[in-house]
């Protein structure tokens, strides 16, 4: 299958601060990709360009178009929620499902009202009197109602409840996603999405540093309990992370045989939380 | 609903635990449907394609079928497969150190088979 995303050396400089340095990237069809990274790294810079956007160097094509010279064509099969609400606060709610409709050849009408029908948005509101939530639901029934083959999520559930967010990827994945739709999605709730992802992309300062499906995460990463008298075993094998809990060294690796691990301590398999803490470890200092 | 998943064993091998669960607890019988695998996606909030990883699992030990176009549904031989494996699991593997631990205490048969009934009145 073609890649839906591929980058070759994608960069982009802001004057002189890089915000993306000769990034790779390979997104197939089907996949659930989340882009994970502190503030600044890259993230929406990257998407940006993927959306065609901002301008940039190297190769990148979506969907085997150019996002630079097809962003028109590309538009009919990408959709796009971001961080920042940005529809028109003077806006009716239906006015908005009419304008969706005009403008978008994939767009279903009556799969956004039966999307809306389930919220508490009524069609004669107007954005301003919706709550930052609602704004976010009735975002997502727009998009969910176009037959896209590109999802792309920006921080979509920032500022929500827990409530709002988990019905937000309930949705996604009940009503929405299939095996010919493909979805990347930016977030710091990295923990309330990480069973959600078949991929992992962690960005640091414009550089992709880990590119990883979930599978091989769960096989390449391992933490270990060690005691003090194994710890100087443990750092000989060079962990990624060291951190001390209640007179125990808890060491992070990468790539070094389970097996050989379990002599040291109790094996446990790091969550993406854990994971992202020591690969941006020093991000800010 | 919320659900915690141990960090022990793959997720998709957990979901596939859970069902075997509900077979031998009979809450789902010879017959039933499972649910849609977007469905569990969606409950549990997991990528689907772990969910199918779950099922396929079941479905290679026959625990459950695939009808096309329909769904999966458990078999009727489930609830009989799993009883033998689960008889031999306990034999095999839990038996032995629960009857050392019966002799060491020198507790005979009749004493314990008329506490077990007793047990069985109460509940």
């Amino acid at each position: 299958m073609t890649a839906v995303v591929q980058a070759k050396g994608l960069s982009k400089r802001y004057g002189n601060t890089v915000a993306l340095d000769n990034v790779n990237l390979d997104i197939e069809p089907g996949r659930i990709v989340g882009l994970v990274g502190p503030n600044g790294a890259g993230k929406t810079t990257a998407l940006k360009a993927i959306l065609g956007l901002a301008e940039f160097d190297g190769q990148l094509s979506v969907l085997g178009l150019d996002p630079r010279t097809h962003r028109t064509e590309l538009m009919e099969q990408v959709c796009f929620i971001a961080d920042v609400a940005v529809l028109p606060r003077w806006l009716r709610v239906g006015d908005a499902v009419d304008f969706v409709g005009g403008v978008h050849p994939r767009f279903s009408r009556e799969k956004c009202e039966k999307l809306l029908a389930r919220t508490k948005i009524k069609p004669t509101q107007r954005v301003r009197e919706l709550s930052k939530g609602m704004i976010v639901q009735l975002h997502l029934a727009l998009v969910m109602a176009i037959d896209a083959k590109l999802l792309i999520l920006d921080e979509p559930t920032l500022g929500l409840d827990i409530l709002y967010r988990k019905e937000f990827y309930n949705n996604l994945l009940g009503d929405y996603f299939d095996e010919q739709k493909t979805i990347l999605v930016t977030t710091h709730q990295i923990e309330e999405i990480e069973h959600i992802l078949t991929d992992l992309l962690f960005i640091k300062e414009g550089k992709i540093v880990l590119d990883a499906t979930m599978d091989d995460v769960g096989e390449r990463f391992a933490e270990v309990m060690v005691n003090p008298d194994k710890a100087d075993a443990a750092r000989a094998l060079k962990p990624l992370y060291e951190r001390q809990i209640f007179g125990k060294s808890i060491f992070l690796f990468d790539g070094i045989d389970k097996a050989r691990l379990a002599e040291l301590g109790e094996l446990h398999k790091p969550s993406v939380a854990d994971l992202f803490v020591a690969t941006m470890k020093g991000t800010y200092s | 609903m919320s659900i915690t998943w141990n960090d022990n064993a793959p997720i998709y091998r957990q979901l596939r635990d859970r069902v075997v669960a509900m077979i031998l607890d009979g809450v789902l019988k010879p017959g039933d449907a499972l649910p849609s695998v977007r469905q569990v996606a969606a409950d549990f909030q997991l990528n689907p394609i772990t969910v199918s990883k779950g099922y396929q699992e079941l479905v290679d030990e026959q625990l459950v079928e695939k009808r096309r176009g329909l769904g999966m549904y458990v078999t009727d031989g489930a609830r009989g497969t799993l009883m033998k494996s689960e008889r031999e699991h306990f034999l095999r593997e839990e038996w032995p150190a629960l009857f050392a631990r019966i002799q060491r205490m020198n507790l005979d048969l009749a004493t314990l088979i008329k506490k077990a009934e007793n047990t069985g009145e109460k509940s």
